[in-house]
């Protein structure tokens, strides 16, 4: 046999998240050591009971640790992930079960844990659909970690591995990526896991480079003696892993990361600059926010303000609407967070399929065009000037202004605006500090919205256009039906004509409209909204770097001809790609990223 | 009281890991017994494995058992929220 691993092998896995990283792969051996049965004698069955409690409340504490950690790291969607591990911990199978069976056999925590598992194994296993069979490794996770918190020497972290370590796995868990720090694990790699799986979500969250559909087995072929090789490179942007790479490819991919590293720093340094175009058109960037721990980003990446306080989603797991006084506490907490910054609040966006426990809707069998959003608040009057009287108690305190979701009709509007002026004047009746002129703002979120927006614009403040609900009524198609999903296009002329409608009458009546969906945090429409003279754009906070690069790396003059040129197309196609041509030309630098 | 109640599974991806983790929350504090029955199958729905094993799809039926002193709140609760589609 030739010395191993000497020369250059190129693999090929699924990219699932980009970035590039050059480093020593580290083998994570699955944990199934052999596990040992013994026997228990009867004087010694509640110490083996209290062992196993101690076990599972120590994975529990991790598990809770892992949340946390995740959390300040706004990392949502992976601390929701784990929930349902902390759930799978405190399991009657997992508990009370495994704790009867000690007493009942006189046997060691491991044996009888090893066993429910095979047991819930081979029932995953019966299940058809492999969504639910996935979930099995759930609970394999969990059952190592609790075997680490049984036998302490054998739990490894993946915090005590080589800095700069690229973890080569068969598979992956949630908590695997979760507990990964960028420090130690400078990539991913594994033979199986899809981009939608739980890892890979987390892993995303973090930006850890990862590629899955690997031949793993290619990468330590000599497993006996367990050489890895000394260096291999993970290219997630196209799946690539090279082995052994050579000086020169070694180099290549040198060159590749370094760029991309300063182009993350410059990035990130952006937060002192303008969001002004480059012959000096200045842009309010601000954010979509939900909890007051985000708005520390905002000002470490030089938002202008708040675009959009999604005032709902911190009561949704409740029972029932919070008090205004309650509700009050939260966002005076927002506006003094905002250190003098504007903020939009928004009033609850409720009902239909989102309502609180003691408020469900009446069955609709067709929520999205049901009694939502201002339909619900209007019908419920005590719950809206509850609201309302919170936020206005709040302008005392700061630039806040209010916005009104899911307008469809000028009347409602005017009710809305109404109710406000009738708590404005109530506060003041009972003594409440409130800012003399809130400025109001009216949602557009709706066709008949846009097509009347000359008769909105006349009775408030602002727009603030919602395109992913915009997109989804004007277009017909429900963004999350899978066989449509090539309908769904923010790109549609005729969402781009809409957009320019509602700015032209917004002009008209020299009130600024603001862009706060999805597409507002897109670079490639960057350009676009500028040109069609939108003139504030609102997007999660880690999004604010890219796009105020995005306005930077563009004039004024380019922006509108580019929107002219825009709505002369006929097609969605088109439009995209005319935007990622403009976009390849004007910041180059992202598309190392992007590939 | 011991009450019985038959409902459907309307979410899209079936009872997957988001309802399970609701129910088993719904359920934390129950002071009765719930089981759901769906095929031939009866389970403990405290446990939010056994729901996932039971792998309930789109449309599945599930008779809900709920014995116990707070039976009439807890399969209100579990009622609205098969209905609300967990809130999805």
């Amino acid at each position: 046999m030739t010395s191993v691993h000497s020369t250059e092998v190129w693999l090929l896995g699924t990219p699932i998240c980009r970035g590039i990283a050059i480093g020593s792969p580290f083998l994570l051996a699955p944990r199934d050591e052999a596990v040992v049965e013994s026997s228990i004698a009867e004087g010694d069955v509640e110490a083996e009971v209290a062992r196993y409690r101690k076990a599972i409340e120590g994975a529990l504490q991790e598990l809770r640790a892992l949340q946390s950690r995740l959390h300040k790291e706004q990392i949502f969607d992976g601390a929701a992930i784990l929930d349902a591990h902390v759930q799978m911990l405190q399991d009657p199978l997992l508990t009370v079960h495994v704790e009867a069976q000690i007493r009942n056999l006189n046997k060691n925590s491991e044996f009888l844990l090893k066993q429910v598992i095979t047991e819930c194994q081979k029932k995953f296993q019966t299940l058809e659909d492999p969504f639910f069979q996935e979930r099995f490794k759930d609970l394999q996770g969990l059952g190592r970690r609790i075997m680490g918190h049984l036998n302490a020497c054998n739990s490894l972290c993946l915090n005590e591995i080589p800095a700069g370590s690229i973890v080569i796995a068969d598979d992956l868990t949630a908590c695997d990526s979760a507990e990964a720090n960028g420090i130690y694990v400078s990539a991913f790699v594994t033979r199986s896991g899809g981009a939608t799986s739980h890892a890979a979500i987390v892993a995303k969250a973090k930006g850890i480079p990862y590629v899955s559909s690997v031949d793993i087995d290619s990468i330590c072929r000599d497993a006996k003696t367990a050489l890895l090789p000394m260096s291999i490179i993970v290219d997630g942007r196209t799946g690539e892993i090279v082995i052994n790479p050579k000086e020169e490819t070694l180099q290549k991919y040198r060159t590749l990361h370094s760029q991309l590293q300063h182009h993350m720093q410059k990035l990130k340094e952006t937060g002192k600059l303008q969001a002004e175009t480059y012959d000096g058109y200045l842009i309010n960037l601000s954010a979509n926010v939900e909890m007051v721990s985000e708005v520390e980003l905002i000002h470490q990446f030089g938002g202008g303000g708040v675009g959009l306080l999604r005032t709902e989603s911190a009561f949704l797991s409740r029972e029932d609407f919070p008090s205004e006084e309650e509700q009050f506490e939260m966002y005076r907490q927002f506006v003094v967070k905002m250190d003098g910054l504007p903020i939009a609040i928004r009033a609850f966006d409720l009902g239909g399929d989102k309502y609180l426990k003691n408020h469900p809707a009446s069955y609709e069998c067709n929520p999205f065009l049901g009694c939502r959003a201002i339909r619900f608040l209007l019908r419920n009057p005590k719950i809206f000037k509850s609201q309302l009287r919170a936020i206005l108690r709040a302008s005392a305190h700061g630039k806040v202004s209010v916005m009104f979701p899911l307008v469809s009709a000028l009347s409602e509007l005017i009710e809305a605006k109404y109710l406000l002026n009738e708590a404005k004047e109530e506060l003041k009746a009972e003594g409440f500090p409130v800012a003399e002129e809130m400025l109001i703002g009216c949602m557009i979120e709706v066709p008949s919205a846009a097509v009347i927006a000359d008769l909105l614009a006349k009775e408030c403040d602002f727009l603030s256009i919602g395109t992913n609900d915009l997109v989804q009524y004007a277009l017909a198609v429900d963004r999350s039906n899978h066989v449509l999903s090539a309908l769904y296009a923010p790109t549609h002329p005729s969402v781009i004509r809409l957009i320019r409608l509602i700015v032209n009458e917004a002009n008209h009546h020299g009130i600024p409209v603001t862009v706060c969906g999805e597409v507002a945090a897109d670079p490639r429409f960057t350009p676009l909204l500028l040109g069609l003279g939108v003139h504030e754009l609102s997007v999660t906070p880690r999004h604010i770097p890219i796009i105020k690069n995005a306005i930077r790396n563009t004039s004024i003059v380019l922006a509108s001809k580019l929107a002219d040129k825009a709505l002369e197309l006929s097609s969605a196609e088109e439009i995209e790609e005319l935007l990622m041509k403009e976009y390849r030309r004007n910041v180059p630098e992202d598309c190392i990223y992007n590939c | 009281m011991k009450l019985i109640r038959k409902v459907r599974v309307k979410n899209v991806l079936g009872l997957h890991t988001r309802p399970a983790t609701v129910i088993v929350k719904l359920l934390q504090n129950c002071k009765s017994e719930v089981t759901f029955a769906c095929r031939r199958e009866i389970i403990n729905a405290k446990s939010i494995l056994s729901i996932l094993m039971l792998a309930a799809k789109q449309h599945s039926q599930i008779t809900v058992t709920v014995d116990g002193e707070d039976a009439e709140e807890i399969m209100g609760k579990l009622a609205m929220a098969f209905d609300s589609r967990f809130g999805e």
